[in-house]
C-alpha cells in the first residue's frame, strides 16, 4: 500500500464537528458514569464518594420496580401500536383501494407528531379531566356514564393514559416512516407475486414487509430508545402521580438531580438508561445483521 | 500528525471533564462562571458604572401580583438611580427547582423568594442566606413594624432572622352560603358537625359537599398538615420535621389520614385527577358548597365570580380532639430572603424594607388582595372578605408550617405520594405511615452527611 | 364467480377500508377541535359543558395568548432555532465532507464514534452538562441550549448528509481541481450546491426537534425572554390560578407553525425523517 501524505490542515473539517460531539455528549455521559459514584447536590459544595451505594438506593427503592414496570409497558404497547399497527396503516394506505384520498390520510396522521410534547401534555391533561374533560364529557353524551373514569388521577390507569396520549402523538408517524419503505420497494416484486397469485395480504406478508425491514427496525430502535427516555409526557400530566404509579426512569432521574438535590442517585439513573437503551440497541443491530447475512 | 491532532483533541476534551467534576468539588459554580457573570453586566452597565444591578427571583408570574411587583420595582428603580433590579420568576413547582439549581453559584439571584423551615434551612446550613438579625438590631423602627407572630416563621431555633414576609396566609374552609342557606346548614366548629354538614349536603345530591382537586400533590398535604396539627403534640412535630429526627411514629399521623379519608368520600369524584384550582372552579360555579382554599386565594375567587352573584364566607377547620394545638392556622407566610453571596447586601435590606414595608403593603393589600407583615397594612381595606381573611391570620395562635415546604424532600415526596394513595384508597393509613418512615429513617442517614 | 360478484366485493372492501381510515381521522381530529372550540369560551363555559359549542365564539381569547407572552417566546424559539439550524448544518456538513472526500487516517473510527453518539440519550448526559454549563458560565443564556442541541443533532445530520454526498458523483471534483480549486473551494461551491435538497432535508427534521425541545431547555434557561415556546406553554399554568382558555388558545397558537411548515414542505420533510429517522 502506497503510504500518502496527508495535510493535517484538512483535519479542520471534522475536528470541530468531532470536538462538539465529544464534549457535549461524550464527555457529560462518561462523567455522569463517575458522578453516579458520589453523593453530590446542586447548591452544596461537597461531593462525596459513596461506592455503589447510590445504585444500592436506586435497585432498593420502592418506586422502581414501579418505574421499570411503566417504562416496559410503554415500550411494549409502543412496538404493537406504532411500529405493528403503524406498519398496517401503511400497508392498507398504500393499497390501490384507497385512491386519491391516500395523502389525505397520510398528513392527518402525521400532524400529531409536529406539535411539541408539552403542548399534548398539557392538551390531554384537560381532555382526561374527570369533571371539565372532553373524555368523560363524550363519554356522557353518548349514554354511557359508567364508563366514565378519572383516568389520570387513577392509579392503574394513570400510565396507559399516557401510553394511549403517545399512541395518538406518533404512530402516525411510524407509519409514515413505512410508507416511504414501502415505496421503495420495487415495483418488479410486486408485479411478480401478482403473477404467482398472491393476494394483498399475501403479498404484504411475503414482499412488502420483507423488503422494508430494514425500516421497520430502525422503527423499533427509535421506539424502544423513545421508551425508555420517556419524560416530557409525564412531567406535563401526572407528574409520577398518582402516588408513584405513572413515575417513569427519567423523571426520576428529573426529580433526584433537581428537585432532590440527590443528582448522585440521577447519575445512577442514568447510567440505567445509558444500559438499557445501549443494550437494547446493539440486540436489534445484531438482528439486522444477522439477517442481512 | 494524526498523533499531534489527536493529542490535541484529547487534550480539549480533557480539560472539558476536569471541568465538569470540579465544578461541584471546588466552590462551586467555578471562577469561570464568576468572572463571565461579571463581565456579561459589566458590558450591560457600560458607561454607568455606579449601577449596582440586584437580581431578584420570585414566584408570582401571574397577575395581578406580577405586574404589581414589575410597577414597584420600577418605581423604586426610578427613585435610586444607582439600582438595577433585574427580575425573573417562575411557577411553583418551575421555581422549586431552579431556585436549588441557582442558590450556591455565580447564577444565584440577589434576592430571592423562599418558603420558611426546611426549604430555607437547608441553604442556611451551607452559610447561603443572609443573616438579616443584625439589620434589624441596627433598625428598630423596622423591626418593630413588623408583625412578631408572622416573624417566627422566618427565625431558626438559634434566633436568626433570615426572611422578611410578602404575604401572610392561612388555610380556611370557603363555603357557599346559598347552598348552606338553601339546605339550612350551619357553619360547622367541631369535626362530627363537619361530617353531619358534609352528609347532609351529600344526601340533598344537587350539590358536590367538598371541591378539591390533588393532582398536584400539596392540597392533599394542605389538609393532613392541619390534621396534624391538631392530631400531634408540638414538640413531636417539630422533632419530626428536623429531618436528622424525623421518625413520624406518632399515632397521631395515623389517625389523620384516618380522619382525611373519612372526608373523601364528600369530594368531587377524581380528586387526583386534576389541580386545585380546576376543582375550585366546581365551588366558584356553585356546583360544589365547599372548598379549602388559601386566604390569598381569595383573589382568584373574586376574578372567577366576577359578574355573577356570589354568595360565599368562610370558616376555620372544624376542631378534631387531640393532643396537638386546634388554635394554629395552617399558612406560613412567603417572603424573601437574600443571599449571603451578595455583592450589596446593604442595598437588598434597604430595598426590602421599602418593598415589603408599610407603604407598598398597604397598596398590595388594595390591588392583589395579599397582605405583607408590615403592621396596619389591611387598615385602610374596605373589602368584607379580605378583612375577615387578615383578622383571622391576626388571631391566631401561631402559623403552622405549609407540610410540603418544612419536610426534607425525600420524606416530603413520599408523604405526598401516599396521601395520594389514601385518597385514591389504594393504601390503608397504617401502611402509607409505614412507608413514611421507612424513608424519613433513610433520610436520618442522608441528611447526617 | 361473476365479474359483478367481485366489483360489489371490491367496493364493500374500499368502503371498509375508508371507514376504518376514517375512523382514524376522528381519533387523531376530535381532541384537536375540542381544542379549537374551548379555546373560544370562557372558563365558566367550560367548566360547565367542555363539550358544548361556545355561546359567542371568544376570538380575544387568542389575542391575549399571543400577548400573554408567546410573542416573546415564538421570538425566542426562532432565534434559538435559527442558530442551532446554522450550527448543526456547518458542522455537519464539514464533518460528511472530511469523512467522505478526504480519505483521512482515521476517518472509520471518528464515523463511527460520532455515529455512537445517535444512540444516546439526552437524559444520561443531563447533570453533567447542568454542571458543565454553569461552570463554564452559560448558564441561562442562549448558547446554554443551543450548544447541547448542535451536539446532539451533529450524528444524525452527519449520517444523513454523508449518505447523500457518498452518491455525488467524483467528476464533478476531478473537473475542479484540473480547474485549480482548492479543497475548501470544492466543499463550498460544488458539494454544497448540489446538495441544497437533502440541507433542507436536514434542516427541517432538525428544526422539529429544536423547536419543540423540553429537557434541556426547562433545566438551562430560566429567563422569560429567552424561553423557547414548550417552555412558554408551561408558564401557562399557575398554581393558584389558570386562565384554562387562553391556555388552550396558547397550545393551538404554538402548534401551528411546524404544522404550517410541513404541508409547505412534505416532500423535504419526509425524505429527512426516512433516510436516517431519529425521533424528536
Amino acid at each position: 500500500m502506497k503510504k500518502k501524505k496527508v495535510k493535517k490542515s484538512l483535519y479542520l473539517y471534522i475536528v470541530p464537528g468531532l470536538f462538539m460531539v465529544m464534549a457535549f455528549v461524550y464527555v457529560p455521559i462518561i462523567t455522569n458514569i463517575v458522578y453516579s459514584f458520589f453523593r453530590l447536590s446542586s447548591y452544596s459544595s461537597s461531593m462525596k464518594f459513596v461506592a455503589f451505594d447510590n445504585y444500592r438506593r436506586l435497585f432498593t427503592n420502592d418506586t422502581f420496580p414501579v418505574m421499570m414496570r411503566n417504562n416496559i409497558y410503554y415500550c411494549i404497547i409502543s412496538l404493537i401500536v406504532q411500529v405493528g399497527f403503524g406498519t398496517v396503516i401503511a400497508l392498507v394506505l398504500e393499497s390501490k383501494l384507497v385512491g386519491k384520498l391516500n395523502s389525505f390520510y397520510r398528513n392527518v396522521y402525521f400532524i400529531p407528531s409536529l406539535i411539541s410534547l408539552t403542548a399534548v401534555g398539557l392538551m390531554f391533561n384537560f381532555i382526561y379531566n374527570p369533571t371539565a374533560g372532553m373524555l368523560n364529557g363524550f363519554l356522557k353524551t353518548i349514554g354511557q356514564p359508567d364508563l366514565q373514569q378519572i383516568w389520570l388521577g387513577d392509579k392503574k390507569l394513570a400510565i396507559f393514559c399516557i401510553i394511549a396520549m403517545s399512541q395518538w402523538q406518533y404512530t402516525g408517524y411510524i407509519a409514515m416512516l413505512m410508507i416511504v419503505a414501502f415505496q421503495n420497494v420495487s415495483m418488479d416484486y410486486v408485479e411478480a407475486a401478482i403473477i404467482d397469485g398472491a393476494g394483498p395480504i399475501r403479498r404484504a406478508i411475503s414482499v412488502y414487509i420483507p423488503l422494508a425491514k430494514e425500516q421497520l427496525l430502525v422503527c423499533s430502535v427509535i421506539t424502544v430508545i423513545g421508551a425508555f427516555k420517556l419524560f416530557t409526557e409525564v412531567y406535563t400530566t401526572t407528574s409520577g402521580g398518582p402516588g408513584d404509579a405513572s413515575q417513569v426512569l427519567g423523571l426520576f432521574l428529573y426529580q433526584n438531580a433537581f428537585l432532590h438535590d440527590d443528582m448522585g442517585m440521577a447519575a445512577a439513573t442514568g447510567v440505567l438508561i445509558f444500559v438499557i437503551t445501549v443494550t437494547l440497541s446493539i440486540i436489534q443491530l445484531r438482528i439486522t445483521r444477522s439477517g442481512q447475512d | 500528525m494524526k498523533k499531534r491532532f489527536t493529542r490535541l483533541l484529547a487534550m480539549g476534551i480533557a480539560s472539558l471533564m476536569a471541568v465538569s467534576l470540579a465544578a461541584c468539588g471546588s466552590s462551586s459554580g467555578g471562577s469561570a462562571g464568576q468572572t463571565a457573570g461579571a463581565d456579561s453586566t459589566a458590558a450591560a452597565n457600560a458607561g454607568n458604572s455606579n449601577v449596582k444591578t440586584i437580581k431578584f427571583f420570585h414566584r408570582f408570574p401571574d397577575d395581578p401580583a406580577n405586574s404589581f411587583i414589575e410597577e414597584k420595582i420600577a418605581e423604586y428603580e426610578a427613585a435610586h438611580s444607582d439600582i438595577d433590579i433585574v427580575v425573573t420568576s417562575a411557577q411553583n413547582q418551575p421555581f422549586k427547582e431552579k431556585i436549588k439549581t441557582v442558590v450556591g453559584t455565580a447564577e444565584e439571584p440577589d434576592i430571592y423568594y423562599s418558603w420558611a423551615g426546611e426549604f430555607s434551612e437547608r441553604f442556611i446550613r451551607e452559610n447561603l442566606i443572609l443573616d438579616l438579625t443584625p439589620y434589624l438590631e441596627a433598625d428598630s423602627e423596622w423591626a418593630d413594624s413588623l408583625i412578631e407572630s408572622q416573624m417566627v416563621n422566618y427565625t431558626t431555633d438559634d434566633g436568626m432572622v433570615y426572611g422578611i414576609p410578602f404575604r401572610l396566609d392561612g388555610k380556611v374552609f370557603a363555603y357557599n352560603r346559598d347552598i348552606f342557606d338553601e339546605l339550612g346548614l350551619e357553619v360547622p366548629t367541631t369535626w362530627d358537625e363537619f361530617l353531619a354538614v358534609l352528609e347532609a349536603i351529600k344526601a340533598d345530591g344537587t350539590y358536590t359537599p367538598l371541591a378539591e382537586g390533588n393532582q398536584d400533590q400539596w392540597p392533599g398535604a394542605h389538609y393532613i398538615g392541619t390534621l396534624n396539627q391538631m392530631l400531634v403534640a408540638d414538640d413531636v412535630r417539630a422533632a419530626d420535621f428536623n429531618p436528622k429526627t424525623g421518625a413520624f411514629t406518632d399515632p397521631g399521623y395515623v389517625e389523620a389520614l384516618d380522619k382525611y379519608q373519612q372526608l373523601v368520600p364528600y369530594m368531587n369524584i377524581g380528586v387526583n385527577g386534576m389541580t386545585h384550582d380546576m376543582a375550585r372552579q366546581l365551588f366558584t360555579t356553585g356546583q360544589a358548597a365547599m372548598c379549602y382554599i388559601e386566604l390569598v386565594e381569595i383573589t382568584n375567587l373574586y376574578q372567577e365570580t366576577e359578574g355573577t352573584e356570589f354568595n360565599w364566607g368562610m370558616f376555620v377547620f372544624p376542631t378534631v380532639e387531640g393532643a396537638g394545638n386546634p388554635n394554629i392556622l395552617t399558612g406560613e407566610p412567603e417572603g424573601f430572603v437574600i443571599s449571603a453571596n451578595t455583592a450589596y447586601p446593604d442595598e437588598c435590606v434597604e430595598f426590602l424594607k421599602w418593598f415589603l414595608g408599610p407603604e407598598v403593603g398597604a397598596q398590595q393589600a388594595e390591588v392583589v388582595g395579599w397582605f405583607n407583615a408590615s403592621k396596619g397594612v389591611a387598615d385602610n381595606l374596605e373589602d368584607e372578605g379580605l378583612r375577615e381573611a387578615y383578622d383571622l391570620i391576626m388571631n391566631a395562635e401561631a402559623m403552622g408550617p405549609w407540610f410540603d415546604a418544612s419536610l426534607y424532600s425525600t420524606v416530603c415526596e413520599e408523604y405526598l405520594q401516599q396521601i395520594s394513595n389514601v385518597t385514591n384508597g389504594d393504601i390503608s393509613s397504617a401502611d402509607a405511615m409505614a412507608k413514611i418512615q421507612a424513608t424519613a429513617l433513610e433520610a436520618q442517614t442522608l441528611a447526617a452527611e | 364467480m361473476t365479474t359483478k360478484h367481485i366489483n360489489g366485493k371490491k367496493v364493500f372492501l374500499t368502503v371498509l377500508i375508508h371507514l376504518f381510515l376514517m375512523s382514524l381521522v376522528l381519533i387523531i381530529l376530535l381532541p384537536m377541535c375540542w381544542l379549537i372550540m374551548n379555546s373560544l369560551k370562557t372558563n365558566q363555559e367550560m367548566f360547565r359543558d367542555s363539550i358544548a359549542l361556545p355561546a359567542t365564539p371568544l376570538f380575544s381569547n387568542w389575542v391575549n395568548a399571543w400577548n400573554k407572552g408567546l410573542y416573546n417566546y415564538f421570538l425566542s424559539s426562532i432565534i434559538t432555532s435559527a442558530m442551532s439550524l446554522c450550527g448543526i448544518l456547518v458542522f455537519s456538513s464539514l464533518l460528511a465532507y472530511g469523512l467522505t472526500r478526504l480519505n483521512l487516517p482515521g476517518s472509520g473510527l471518528i464515523f463511527v464514534i460520532v455515529l455512537g453518539g445517535m444512540a444516546l440519550s439526552e437524559q444520561v448526559a443531563l447533570v453533567p452538562l447542568f454542571k458543565i454549563i454553569q461552570a463554564i458560565g452559560l448558564y441561562n443564556t442562549r448558547w446554554a441550549v443551543v450548544l447541547p442541541y448542535i451536539s446532539f443533532r451533529i450524528p444524525f445530520t452527519m449520517f444523513l448528509l454523508r449518505s447523500y454526498f457518498l452518491g455525488i458523483p467524483r467528476e464533478l471534483e476531478e473537473a475542479a481541481i484540473l480547474d485549480g480549486a482548492s479543497r475548501f473551494q470544492i466543499f463550498y461551491k460544488i458539494i454544497i450546491p448540489i446538495s441544497k435538497p437533502v440541507l433542507a432535508s436536514a434542516a427541517i427534521v432538525n428544526l422539529n426537534f429544536v423547536w419543540n425541545e423540553f429537557l434541556f431547555a426547562n433545566i438551562f434557561l430560566e429567563n422569560r425572554k429567552l424561553m423557547t415556546i414548550p417552555l412558554g406553554l408551561m408558564t401557562f399554568q399557575g398554581d393558584l390560578k389558570s386562565d384554562y382558555v387562553t391556555m388552550l388558545a396558547g397550545i393551538l397558537i404554538a402548534s401551528l407553525p411546524m404544522i404550517i411548515m410541513y404541508l409547505c414542505m412534505q416532500k423535504q420533510f419526509v425524505r429527512g425523517l426516512t433516510s436516517g429517522a431519529v425521533k424528536g
